[in-house]
């Protein structure tokens, strides 16, 4: 018996392993939805519609702000110090919301390293580019036809020995 | 025999990026993966829903092999910047389908990422894998072995790219990108061949003058030369372009060598 349930347990494990399941993940209502947190989370900042929130590529202009991509490369260059941040390298991406006033809010923090692994980076660098992502202030409000939108809006930072090396999108 | 392998290499990126032909499935009396082909094109058509992925995870729980499933299912995460997921999907997809998928991932790597590195192996894999031409970028502007050079230019090896992009446009039966061309001046000039730079960047506004970049570049090289007129009428001539709209874009992302209004702006003030 002792064996007929070892040999059980065997099998279901070596059975599953063998098997090329999805996770039963529990999925957003749409992919990358970010909720409001109270813990984290600004409750002063408003959404035009909660159930509505578009991402930043859906109005086909590529990145809403003002002076286009250098002035967000410029921001970063001219700000963040990182000279003392060294062997630190992957990519550090920061996703938030820029609601229908052009504000923005939700921030989230994702690292990966150069494996597309998770990856916790450098507490100072982390704090550094999300406190001047908070500081952006030319996000021009997403428009459809004369509305005004809120959406989704990324920014993945490259480091290389703690030096930035892109900004994407 | 000969006309098979002549149009193969066209149709190829057709072949490998459009949705996949249920009815074969059928054809084979395999009805799950029957099953699961049509649950997937379904759930592609609203692929960032919580109920589109369900399908797709039902989808390669009926048919492992489905590589699109995966490779459908991985795109929201990739356009909404959550890569860990997105190269957790597009893997399995590759694993499944190496030679249909690794272009695509290259692709994107390259596209999203500007994970160059990664970008070449994948792109080198594939070249390995088949003796015909390795594909498209999803976009349809570039042929990969062009999106190669580009990734080897990202990591500091010019002269290796513009040997790539040069082979590449020597290809018997090639057809040049809208943008090929472009690259190439622009290659051409960084490694120090400014009348190399010229002649590409001519010829990418003979190719397709509706950019302000070629005009841009070239400003540059006549202000090298110190030929301040001609580099003033090209500069002036990127900037009414690109307020025409003639500028490199992509909804998603920046292109290589796409050039702002600022930097076109900044070169005027300075030959002022």
């Amino acid at each position: 018996m002792r064996y007929g349930t070892l040999t059980f347990i065997l099998l279901t494990t070596l059975y599953s392993c063998g098997q090329t399941q999805e996770k039963k993940a529990d999925y957003p209502l749409q992919i990358g939805d970010i909720y409001f947190n109270s813990k984290v989370d600004d409750p002063n900042f408003k959404l035009c519609n909660e159930d509505r929130v578009f991402q930043y590529f859906n109005f086909g202009k590529g990145l809403l702000y003002k002076g286009e991509k250098v002035k967000i490369n410029e921001h970063f260059r001219d700000r963040l110090k990182n000279k003392e941040i060294k062997d630190e390298s992957g990519f550090l991406t920061i996703r938030f919301i820029v609601n229908c006033e052009g504000k923005t809010g939700r921030y989230r923090i994702q690292g990966m390293d150069n494996n597309y692994k998770e990856k916790a980076f450098n507490e100072n660098l982390a704090s550094q580019l999300l406190n001047l992502t908070k500081e952006l202030d030319g996000w021009k409000v997403g428009e459809y036809e004369g509305k005004t939108y809120d959406y989704y809006q990324y920014l993945t930072f490259k480091i290389e020995n703690g030096k930035l090396i892109e900004i994407m999108p | 025999m000969k006309r098979i392998l002549f149009i193969l290499p066209l149709i190829l990126p057709s072949i490998i990026y459009s949705q996949p032909n249920c009815n074969v499935y059928k054809m084979n009396n395999d009805e799950p993966c029957y099953n699961a082909c049509v649950l997937a094109i379904e759930a592609e058509r609203y692929q960032w829903a919580r109920e589109a992925q369900m399908k797709f995870d039902e989808a390669v729980q009926l048919c492992p092999k489905l590589d699109y499933a995966y490779m459908e299912k991985s795109v929201p995460y990739l356009k909404s910047g959550n890569f860990i997921e997105w190269k957790r999907l597009i893997d399995k997809a590759v694993d499944i389908n190496p030679l249909g998928r690794l272009g695509y991932r290259g692709w994107c790597r390259f596209q999203f990422i500007r994970d160059y590195e990664g970008a070449i192996k994948d792109f080198e894999t594939l070249d390995s894998l088949t003796r015909f031409d390795i594909g498209y970028s999803q976009n349809g502007d570039y042929q990969l072995n062009i999106a190669k050079a580009l990734c080897y230019k990202a990591i500091g090896q010019k002269s290796k790219a513009v040997k790539i992009i040069e082979n590449q446009l020597a290809q018997k039966g090639y057809t040049p990108m809208t943008y090929d061309y472009l690259h190439l001046g622009v290659l051409k000039m960084e490694t120090g061949d400014t009348d190399g730079g010229i002649e590409y960047l001519k010829k990418s506004i003979s190719f397709n003058d509706y950019l302000a970049e070629p005009y841009y570049y070239l400003g540059l090289i006549y202000k090298k030369k110190n030929l301040t007129k001609e580099f003033k009428e090209n500069m002036e001539k990127a900037k009414i372009y690109y307020l025409k709209g003639y500028k490199r874009f992509d909804p998603y992302t920046h292109p290589m060598d796409k050039v702002y209004l600022a930097d076109i702006e900044s070169e005027l003030k300075s030959g002022e």
